[in-house]
């Protein structure tokens, strides 16, 4: 119930975070040539940030077992973080953060099998040929 | 519908205190008001802070800058917008009470943004929180018609709460965000140096360089400040003491290559870009690569410096 409220309060101000992104590329002047802006450098730093965080998550011991038994090697899926797109990062953090905390096998099947798929998405794993 | 229950026993029962008692309270009064029903108050609010700061400015010469008829408000994006176009730091505030109470203390009005709605049929209103009083645990705002309105502190966080938290200061080019924000005051700054408000980003960083030694932005700011006023051997001393800090900000990296190629030193330039390019994640890697090849049509060999 609690995320459905938070769904609804986000959609608008998402809108306009997309608003504020399209006009901050609007109001930019030409851009020097050869030269990165500093709000790039912040923002690489926040996205790195985030990909540590999502690494983080998918190295919590049940994740990491259920992708074994998925056949599927921690560490290179880990890896594949960086690649993701930032809407498939987002994806990844929300699903991670919503595993239970209690010992419901299922879920967690749910969660990393979602998680393989996103992976999937950027070609680093075969899921479908190892099922 | 099930809102509705919610929002009657809100008015009954008396919540916890919010603001700790014992602490003093704040009132900005010398803070300029501009009463207006129209527009849901987002020129009004914007005039506001920006006079408290400094700028004299009437709500109707905003109203063309921060209003979009269509959308019947003020997008934050363009309060922004404009607050560059007066020369002041639009500093969002991070989303927390404490942070807007630090701003207040410090003797800034703050914008905030409020839904007087609901989650899923919002009524956006922009107010201006110009002080607080604990004991009583409200907060003083200028709001709509309104010169002071008293607000209880649970209230407003419930307001605040729907519009995302969203609040802003127009700091004074060096002054400085009250709480420890130096993400979000560093993401103001660029702003303006991305809108070509180099001067003022300029005071920025600098400011920030001097608040936090150890922070590499601000350096990498002013590296790029320093080189779109043509100061190149600034802007080359500026992104090596950044990367003094963090010799893994590929930025700066990629900046001082191409700061040492338009001086002439090609070779050296060369050495710094592969080494960006090395070190570049995904996402900075395509910007680093033009850099490299740009350096490479460039003139020019080693050089003095």
């Amino acid at each position: 119930m609690h995320s459905d409220k938070t769904s609804r309060l986000r959609s608008p101000l998402a809108l306009m975070a997309v608003f504020a992104y399209l006009f901050s590329f609007m109001a930019m002047p030409a851009a020097q040539a050869g030269m990165i802006g500093t709000g790039a450098a912040l923002d690489a730093e926040a996205r790195a940030e985030r990909v540590a965080e999502v690494q983080r998550l998918l190295s919590q011991d049940r994740v990491e077992a259920q992708m074994v038994e998925l056949g599927v090697d921690p560490a290179a899926a880990k890896q594949r973080v960086a690649g993701l797109t930032d809407a498939e990062l987002n994806t990844l953090e929300q699903e991670l953060k919503n595993l239970p905390a209690g010992g419901d096998a299922l879920a967690v099947i749910g969660v990393v099998f979602l998680v393989l798929l996103v992976l999937e998405v950027v070609g680093a794993i075969d899921l479908f040929n190892r099922l | 519908m099930r809102c509705l229950p919610a929002l009657l026993l809100a008015g009954c029962v008396a919540g916890p205190q919010i603001l700790s008692p014992q602490q003093d309270g704040v009132e900005l009064a010398a803070t300029p008001f501009f009463p207006q029903e129209r527009y849901q108050c987002g020129p009004a609010a914007l005039a506001t802070v920006l006079g408290a700061s400094g700028v004299s400015v009437q709500p109707e010469t905003l109203v063309p800058k921060v209003y979009l008829p269509e959308r019947q408000g003020s997008l934050q994006v363009e309060m922004i917008a404009a607050t560059r176009g007066y020369e002041r730091v639009p500093y969002v505030l991070p989303e927390s009470l404490d942070a807007l109470l630090a701003e207040l203390r410090a003797g800034r009005p703050v914008l905030v943004m409020q839904n007087l709605g609901w989650e899923f049929y919002p009524r956006w209103h922009y107010a201006v929180v110009i002080g607080y009083r604990p004991a009583a645990d409200k907060l003083i705002l200028r709001s709509g018609t309104t010169e002071r309105l008293l607000m209880d502190t649970e209230d407003f966080l419930d307001d605040w709460d729907k519009a995302g938290r969203w609040a802003m200061v127009t700091l004074v080019p060096g002054d400085l965000p009250a709480a420890e924000a130096r993400r979000e005051y560093l993401r103001a700054v660029a702003g303006l140096e991305a809108a070509g408000k180099v001067d003022t980003a300029a005071r920025g960083y600098r400011a920030a360089a001097d608040r936090w030694p150890d922070e590499p932005g601000p350096w990498l700011g002013l590296g790029n400040t320093r080189h779109a006023r043509g100061d190149l051997d600034g802007a080359v001393a500026a992104f090596r003491r950044a990367l003094k800090i963090d010799p893994g900000l590929v930025v700066a990296r990629n900046n001082l290559a191409q700061a040492l190629a338009e001086r002439g030193c090609k070779t050296a330039a060369e050495r710094q870009i592969e080494r960006a390019l090395d070190e570049a994640p995904p996402d900075l890697a395509p910007a680093v690569r033009r850099t490299r090849d740009e350096i490479a049509a460039m003139p020019g060999g080693a050089c003095s410096g």
